[in-house]
């Protein structure tokens, strides 16, 4: 099943005008979601104020080092919330059997499943996370420099891919499991501790957010690389080989899940 | 024998909660790990500021109120928006309505048996372990039974306020939307996410006029008090009184408007 | 006679959105206003006296759903009147909810996580059912089908069968006056169907219970129902027995020959001997439709056999299907 980018590409745009079309039809839904998405934001960086108001730094980390890794954690959660956003549904279809209708398609199926939806409110988050990215940036007076802007797109990549991973894994665990929201939403939640440095916690717990729960790569260790370049950790440069290797993890994962699935059928 | 078939579907509810045992261990996990996350985060924080007492909190009141927070907050939540949304967008809703009770005392008496588990799987545990660890930070006495009788009615507020944005997916198939605005407002302005202490002048005055302070800041900080004024007391406990009854009120009437949308124009 | 159910004159019209194509088109309706009126029901009514079963059909989207939500108040009608039970159900769902119960296609009314037992006792609990009274029913329900089997299983665990099945049981578990059916054979096997017909039968005899029974599947109408009820696009379209629909097209059967050389040929030859009956060919067999007030099947076949050797002949009747097609088609005129 080897096939050109291309033909991924066009029939992922194609899909995609389908998707968005039926979303149009639904027409408060949209803005609504919007919105809501908008004050989930919101509300994040009011959490981070009233907080900043109190105290002038956490663990070392000032009001801007905070903010950056609120922003950076938003637009890294971006293409996850876009692009896998089907990963949600995933447990009904298999419950329900519907997922058999993915099988039949003569490509891989894990693309053809996640281009089924594209979720358009993600874009507000991407816009929010960048705005306050850059809103920190300025104010740590960090450089603007191209060598800059290439770390910071590839760290931002990598810890996307680990974000992806972690979700893909864990909408996975309904082939197995049968009530396996609890553990997307626990994963889920999960996502909204990343933007704290890891320096709070005691060796410990930054051991097993590091290598059991891997949410310190989601923003923790790729901004360090920026932030804090005098001392950046080994595992900051390999955070980059370690998305890749987490998120091909848990695509196999996924794709077994799938392969072993058989329709339940009444 | 009024009363046998309203306590017949909490039963129910209790039983189907029981039923998700890997949700309810989960859920444990997952509030194991954000109170380890709370703390160290707090830790943090209070360690930074370089005093022990910010906006007259201890790092330990702090804890115990954030940790008590969400514990609430995990046993109130018994997703009623995204279980009336789905029944309305499923045309499901038709047949709660065909039972031969309202649709509020129907969801209300039903979700009571999911709210009676989670009190006994993750609230109380919790307490508990917040008890020992902090050591008497909690005072134990008559604050208790005004405790209890707070969350009574914080449970009525919050399930008013759910009927009630829950009546809006009549209007509109957005439930995601709908569900994450009022769980967005709901943590911040009662104080869930951050101590309504710690809320800068204007943004304070303005959680204290709103009725989600009800839910959670109200019954905590009855819990925190040793000996508190009588006067304060019946402040506490009136506002919400009165939180619960507009509340109510306020979606019982909202309810039937849209019923009535539902009988004359379809589901 | 006192009827059970009262329909007079009832209409029931929509507001509908018109949606336009394309993605520039649901752009639009993001923020159209254009509404257009549809009348899902209109000008309905019927009388259904207590005990009786009756078939309510008609094609996809003819409105009887709307008609049966209306019955059991969860629609208001835009104009005319509805007596259910003495009752106007909109006005009083609550208590009309009592008297009825509801078996909405592969909608299930049952806990979906509970064996089937914790379902019943809670509705027993809910349509408040004496204790006696709920015990006589379950011994009811064991005369009539193995229920012992599904008692204890989770109703997420059954198959599609049996949960219908538990959906009807549950239906009847408050001794209601009437029931509303909808589809309640729809994806079954026929041995399934078969015993579900069968149950439902029998409980509306033990218990006299009013059915009111929709279905897209014949079987269900010609197993069950003596009074049959056609609406399409929101009128009604027949109203009566079903043995006298079946008189009112009965009287045709097709007579179907089979003869040696050219079936076509033949064909003509015999629409000119009888101009009075429709006459087609097709590769094995001459089909004449013989309209029985004219001429008995038996004399249309003695007239072919004095000119013909006729190898091979079939009868057939017309179907309850067929007629109900043709109703459909060109309604009753």
């Amino acid at each position: 099943m080897h096939r050109g980018l291309r033909f991924y590409f066009c029939i992922y745009r194609k899909i995609l005008a389908q998707d968005l079309k039926s979303k149009m039809s639904y027409r408060a839904d949209f803005i609504i979601s919007t919105i809501g998405m908008i004050c989930t934001n919101i509300s994040g960086f009011l959490s981070f104020w009233i907080l900043f108001q109190n105290f002038p730094s956490v663990g070392g980390w000032s009001y801007y080092e905070m903010l950056f890794l609120y922003g950076f954690s938003l637009v890294a959660m971006t293409p996850v919330q876009c692009l896998l956003d089907n990963n949600w549904s995933l447990r009904y279809q298999v419950f329900s059997g519907d997922f058999v209708k993915y099988c039949f398609r003569p490509m891989n199926l894990f693309f053809y499943y996640q281009s089924e939806v594209f979720d358009v409110k993600g874009l507000g988050q991407m816009v929010f996370g960048i705005g306050t990215l850059i809103y920190a940036w300025v104010h740590l007076e960090l450089a603007c420099t191209a060598w800059m802007v290439l770390k910071l797109v590839v760290y931002l990549v990598s810890a996307s891919l680990v974000m992806a991973a972690l979700q893909n894994a864990a909408a996975a665990s309904c082939f197995w499991i049968e009530n396996s929201f609890y553990l997307l939403d626990l994963v889920m939640r999960f996502k909204d501790y990343a933007k704290y440095p890891m320096t709070i916690f005691n060796p410990v717990f930054r051991f097993v957010f590091t290598f059991v729960l891997p949410i310190a790569f989601i923003a923790y260790y790729p901004s360090l690389v920026i932030l804090r370049p005098e001392a950046v950790p080994l595992l900051s440069w390999l955070s980059p080989l370690i998305a890749i290797l987490l998120f091909y993890l848990s695509y196999k994962i996924w794709m077994k899940g799938a392969a072993g699935y058989s329709g339940t059928g009444s | 024998m009024k009363w046998k078939k309203y306590l017949s579907l909490t039963r129910a509810g209790i039983l189907e909660a029981l039923q998700y045992r890997l949700g309810l261990f989960v859920m444990v996990i997952g509030n194991l790990i954000y109170l380890i996350i709370v703390y160290f985060l707090w830790r943090a924080i209070y360690a930074s500021a370089g005093t022990d007492v910010v906006n007259g909190m201890t790092f330990s009141d702090t804890l115990i109120y954030l940790v008590l927070a969400t514990a609430l907050f995990a046993f109130m939540e018994m997703y009623i928006v995204w279980e009336m949304g789905r029944s309305i967008q499923t045309g499901a809703i038709t047949l709660t309505l065909l039972k031969p009770m309202s649709y509020r005392s129907y969801s209300f008496w039903n979700c009571a048996g999911g709210v009676i588990v989670q009190f006994f799987c993750t609230f109380l545990p919790t307490f508990l372990v917040v008890l020992l660890v902090t050591k008497g930070a909690i005072p134990l006495g008559i604050n208790l039974l005004y405790f209890a009788v707070s969350v009574i009615l914080s449970v009525s507020i919050n399930f008013s306020i759910d009927l009630f944005v829950g009546t809006i997916c009549m209007y509109t198939e957005s439930i995601w939307g709908i569900n994450i605005m009022k769980q967005v407002v709901v943590l911040l302005l009662s104080g869930a996410t951050i101590p309504l202490a710690f809320f800068p002048e204007p943004l304070k005055t303005i959680a204290y006029c709103l009725p989600f302070q009800s839910i959670y800041n109200a019954p905590l900080s009855l819990l925190l008090t040793a000996n508190p004024q009588p006067s304060v007391i019946a402040e506490t406990l009136g506002m919400q009184l009165v939180w619960s009854i507009v509340t109510m009120g306020f979606s019982r009437l909202f309810w039937q408007v849209s019923l009535r949308r539902i009988t004359v124009n379809g589901g | 006679m006192s009827y059970i159910i009262e329909i007079k004159h009832i209409t029931k019209e929509f507001k509908v959105l018109n949606r336009h194509e394309g993605l520039k088109g649901s752009l639009k309706d993001l923020f159209s206003r254009d509404y257009r009126i549809v009348r899902a029901v209109d000008d309905i009514s019927m009388n259904i006296a207590q005990g009786e079963i009756v078939g309510y059909l008609g094609p996809n989207g003819a409105g009887k759903s709307t008609t049966i939500k209306m019955m059991t108040g969860i629609l208001q009608p835009s104009s005319g009147e509805i007596v259910v039970n003495g009752q106007i159900p909109y006005k009083n769902r609550t208590r009309n909810a009592k008297e009825i119960g509801v078996v909405f296609g592969q909608r299930s009314q049952l806990w979906w996580s509970l064996p089937l037992v914790e379902s019943f006792k809670l509705l027993r609990d809910i349509y408040e059912v004496p204790e006696a009274e709920y015990r006589a029913m379950l011994d009811l329900y064991r005369s009539l089908v193995d229920i012992e089997s599904l008692l204890h299983k989770p109703v997420r665990q059954m198959s599609l069968g049996q949960r219908t099945l538990s959906d009807i049981l549950a239906a009847f578990l408050h001794n209601p006056k009437i029931v509303f059916l909808d589809e309640p054979t729809i994806g079954l096997d026929v041995s399934m169907k078969a015993k579900i017909r069968t149950l439902i039968h029998a409980l509306n005899r033990e218990k006299q219970t009013t059915v009111i029974l929709t279905t897209h599947d014949m079987g269900d109408v010609d197993a069950l129902c003596r009074r049959i009820v056609i609406i399409d696009k929101g009128k009604m379209l027949y109203d009566n027995d079903i043995e006298h629909l079946k008189r009112f097209f009965g009287s045709y059967r097709t007579l179907k020959i089979r003869m040696d050389g050219d079936l076509q040929q033949s064909a003509e030859a015999i629409a000119q001997q009888m101009p009075e009956f429709r006459v087609s060919a097709d590769t094995d067999w001459i089909s004449v439709l013989v309209d029985e007030e004219q001429a008995s099947v038996m004399a249309v076949l003695a007239r072919l056999q004095e000119r013909y050797r006729i190898r091979d002949m079939q009868l057939e009747e017309i179907s309850t299907e067929a007629v109900i097609k043709k109703i459909y088609e060109e309604g009753t005129q």
